[in-house]
């Protein structure tokens, strides 16, 4: 005599769930509890807490042999999330539910030895994953399953709960929603930032065209303080990039119980000791998404740029340049999203003073950390903006500058132009639309005629310059061909800010 | 053992490419013994028995005579002499010897000259300075080097970066009294590297001159030492940009040790790399707005002055307000707007168009004020 349950569930794979169908079979032999499919070490751990939840749960453990099949079998299927589809499969298998109980539904959680129902990591793209009209989670992760909003959500505490919703002996327990999900930090506010005229406007540039910004200056100087103010004048994110970045932030279990949609622009600020596979993703077996990923929609900050490791510096230009990391590994390819807007600060030389017969750094010691920003990456900063520290007067007595909130309204009024063109931003215009879309007076052709000539511009960064150009347009709402007060402004944001040589006239 | 056919010049290269060798160890050395009996000496270990050199080979002489034995031990001298025959090597009393450093107070025993030899009766000015120097120190330096050089000057300075390179490549520049350069490390072995292009023209234009042997490497110790044949070398000393600490002080105080006289170029009070300078001034050095001033301190005829040429430099609108404002030295942009009040706009327009005509320069994403070039 043997009976056989089928309950759907699913595993997560960078940013994306995986249906598995959770196939729990109770047959005649030594009582034994196997799983197979590809388990991980946490998945097949699965058969412990199984065991003891149902057991302490007040149900029978069928003394017979169980195995359970995660199929597709070819899908290597990770963590804890499966538990309360195997343990609902045991007792469907073992007749104390009744399997039309469990048709159209998923379940995704991960159980206690006591019973309760743990919440995962990644319950939105797993939610999204699964073809069913009900699932159940974890309590804790109702907020997060219910942004998939294509199911009914039934959050339970408790496999006890579970079993006698299921029974229909007692009704789906009701968790209230949380009155008010408590907002999101405040972010901070530029009115903080006193003095720094050129660093504001880089910013302001950056938000409303989507420049990617270097921040150069001594220690001490506010590159930091500036950084953290950007999302704050960032648009708000649409409501597919929200759910988009959510699902990045719930596949790598950013997501604290309560908090639902990421719908801020994420800040994200990896320390320099970062490893490459920390940035760019794929280092665990759920293939968890990197810190470019998690900044996906808003802003990657990386502090002390030449004190990264190369190969993850050089990791970033790719991702740069098409919004996406692809990452291949033993186990799988996948892609995860990563259109972010790259913030980087660094000082200038190692003693970080810099300016010309300020700096008492060795000659060597200026060549090697200047080596250590490639040309490529560098030539991926289209704002590259010297900070200095502010003044003490400015500081001390100076009225606090324009609010986040007015800086805001202008990039929103830039990125509707932006919008115009067909592009989110002026930094994805494409090449061959520039000559159409910015188009130049004379007098700005003449100044970039002088710097090409001048060699003070290439011709690779003649397109970033009028794009830059073209946000300053944007941004000051003026109409027709760019001036040369625009590419003025664009050229002297993009400098070499530590040229490797004072050539000898 | 070595035929003693081998001149004089020949055992003392050998004794200098020694370890722990130095100027003043060798003058000693050679002053004690025959060059041929010299290397004897000090290969046999027999020095120690001289008390007058003992007392100058430092806390452990026995330690230091023992390294020079291991070290002559593998020295062939006359293949090492071979070595040298392509460069004009001078012992103290060769008629090739350099007739300033004959009397100096601690002259080099040998000195190595790669390209023409030091020209005699030919008056001679050491323009040095910093290596970290400013757009301005730079630009002044290359002035003075190249007027210099056309008064007739020989330009002695080290071939160091900064104000050292500057002044070398004005003097080659004025193609007229053949530039000096002094450097610290064998005359085959260029340093700094960037410096390499520099180094075969003055080679080929002038002299590159050295206490060292060929190969030796630039150890730091060798610098200071390097200043005081500049000193010597010198007529005159000019400082035209240095922190308050440094070689090119260094070699001041070796040039007021040898009664020459010490000028220096006035800078920015609030320049760190005018510190050193000014300080000079203030102590009573000449100041140096111009070669003339050098020549007029060195008694020697001054050179027409040429009619000062109209500063065509932008006074007024926004290119005005920016040269006032990078008077004071070198700003950033961030700097320029609060200093000007102009906004980014004008403000880049402006710099952008005094950068292409050369009324200001770059340096990473600081801005300097320069003259346009002739």
């Amino acid at each position: 005599m043997s009976k056989l349950a089928v309950v759907s569930s699913a595993t997560v794979l960078g940013v994306e769930g995986r249906a598995v169908r959770v196939e729990v079979h109770v047959g005649q032999g030594l009582p034994a509890f196997t799983i197979v499919g590809l388990p991980d070490a946490a998945c097949r751990e699965a058969r412990d807490r199984v065991r003891a939840a149902i057991a302490t749960s007040g149900l029978s453990w069928p003394l017979q042999r169980i195995t359970v099949n995660l199929a597709p079998s070819s899908l290597r299927k990770v963590g804890g999330g499966l538990d309360l589809a195997i343990a609902i499969g045991v007792l469907v298998a073992d007749d104390k539910v009744g399997a039309a109980a469990v048709t159209g539904m998923g379940f995704v959680g991960e159980l206690g030895l006591d019973g309760t129902v743990q919440p995962v990591a990644g319950t939105v793209p797993l939610v999204d994953a699964l073809d069913a009209d009900v699932v159940v989670v974890a309590r804790d992760s109702a907020e997060e399953a219910r942004l998939v909003d294509r199911h009914v959500v039934r959050p339970v505490s408790t496999l006890t709960e579970l079993v006698k919703a299921l029974k229909g002996e007692e009704p789906w327990p009701e968790h209230p929603r949380p009155a008010s999900p408590p907002g999101p930090p405040p972010v901070p506010d530029l009115t903080d930032v006193r003095g720094q005229p050129v660093a504001r406007h880089a910013l302001e540039l950056a938000a409303a065209g989507g420049h990617n910004l270097l921040f150069v200056g001594p220690p001490g100087a506010g590159k930091t303080m500036l950084a953290q103010r950007l999302p704050g004048i960032l648009p708000p994110l649409t409501p597919e990039e929200a759910l988009l970045t959510t699902r990045v932030h719930s596949a790598a279990g950013l997501i604290r119980p309560g908090f639902g949609l990421v719908a801020a622009p994420p800040f994200r600020a990896p320390h320099h000791s970062s490893s490459m596979v920390s940035l760019v993703g794929g280092g665990t077996a759920t293939m968890r998404p990197g810190e470019l990923s998690l900044a996906a929609g808003g802003v990657l900050f990386l502090d002390e740029l030449g004190e990264f490791q190369p190969s993850a510096l050089d990791a970033l230009r790719q991702p740069i340049e098409e919004g996406c990391v692809r990452v291949s590994r033993a186990r799988a390819t996948i892609t995860l999203p990563a259109r972010f807007l790259l913030v980087a600060a660094m000082n200038p030389c190692p003693c970080g003073q810099g300016g010309p017969g300020e700096c008492t750094c060795t000659d060597t010691a200026r060549l090697r950390y200047r080596r250590r920003l490639s040309a490529p990456l560098l030539d991926r900063f289209d704002l590259r903006v010297d900070v200095a520290r502010p003044d003490v007067d400015e500081l001390l007595r100076g009225r606090g500058g324009e609010p986040s909130a007015t800086v805001r309204e202008r990039v929103l009024a830039a990125r509707a132009r932006a919008a115009a063109r067909g592009v989110t931003s002026n930094a994805r215009l494409p090449a061959e639309r520039l000559e159409t879309e910015a188009p130049l007076t004379p007098g700005a052709l003449t100044m970039i005629e002088t710097s090409l000539r001048q060699g003070r511009l290439s011709a690779r960064g003649l397109a970033r310059i009028r794009r830059v150009a073209l946000t300053v347009a944007d941004l000051a709402g003026l109409e027709g061909p760019l001036r040369a007060e625009e590419i003025g402004q664009a050229l002297a944001l993009r400098q070499d800010p530590m040229p490797l040589d004072r050539a000898v006239a | 053992m070595s035929p003693p056919s081998l001149p004089g010049a020949a055992w003392l290269t050998a004794l200098a490419g020694l370890p722990k060798m130095g100027p003043a160890r060798l003058l000693a050395i050679s002053l004690v013994y025959e060059p041929a009996e010299a290397w004897q000496a000090v290969a046999t270990g027999q020095v120690l028995r001289r008390p007058e050199l003992v007392e100058r080979m430092g806390p452990s002489p026995q330690v230091v005579a023992e390294g020079w034995q291991r070290a002559a031990a593998r020295v062939d001298v006359e293949a090492t002499w071979a070595d040298h025959a392509d460069i004009s090597v001078a012992a103290r009393g060769d008629a090739a010897y350099p007739a300033a450093l004959v009397d100096d107070l601690e002259p080099p025993a040998v000195v190595f000259t790669r390209g023409a030899p030091v020209l005699d009766g030919t008056p001679r000015v050491a323009v040095v300075g910093t290596r970290r120097c400013t757009r301005y120190g730079f630009d002044v330096a290359g002035e003075l080097g190249r007027e210099l050089a056309a008064a007739g000057m020989q330009v002695v300075s080290g071939l160091a970066l900064g104000i050292d390179g500057a002044a070398h490549q004005g003097a080659l520049d004025a193609a007229a009294a053949p530039p000096v350069a002094v450097v610290g490390s064998g005359v085959d072995v260029v340093y700094p590297q960037r410096h390499r292009r520099l180094w075969e023209q003055i080679a080929a234009a002038g002299s590159i001159l050295s206490e060292c042997p060929l190969g030796t490497p630039p150890e730091a110790w060798r610098f200071p030492a390097r200043n005081r044949i500049i000193a010597a070398l010198a007529d005159a000393v000019v400082v035209v940009e240095s922190a308050g600490s440094g070689g090119s002080m260094y070699t001041v105080e070796e040039a007021l040790a040898r009664d020459r006289p010490v000028l220096a170029v006035p800078g920015s009070v609030q320049s760190r790399a005018s510190a050193g300078t000014n300080k000079l001034l203030a102590e009573g050095a000449g100041v140096v707005r111009d070669a003339n001033d050098v020549l007029a301190a060195m008694g020697l005829p001054q050179r027409p002055r040429r009619r000062a040429r109209k500063d065509a430099a932008p006074r007024a609108g926004p290119a005005g307000a920016v040269l006032r404002a990078l008077r004071a030295g070198p700003g950033t942009l961030d700097s320029l707007t609060s200093a000007t009040g102009l906004a980014l706009g004008p403000l880049s327009v402006a710099v952008a168009e005094l950068e292409a005509a050369g009324w200001v320069s770059r340096h990473g994403l600081w801005l300097e004020r320069t003259k346009p070039a002739r």
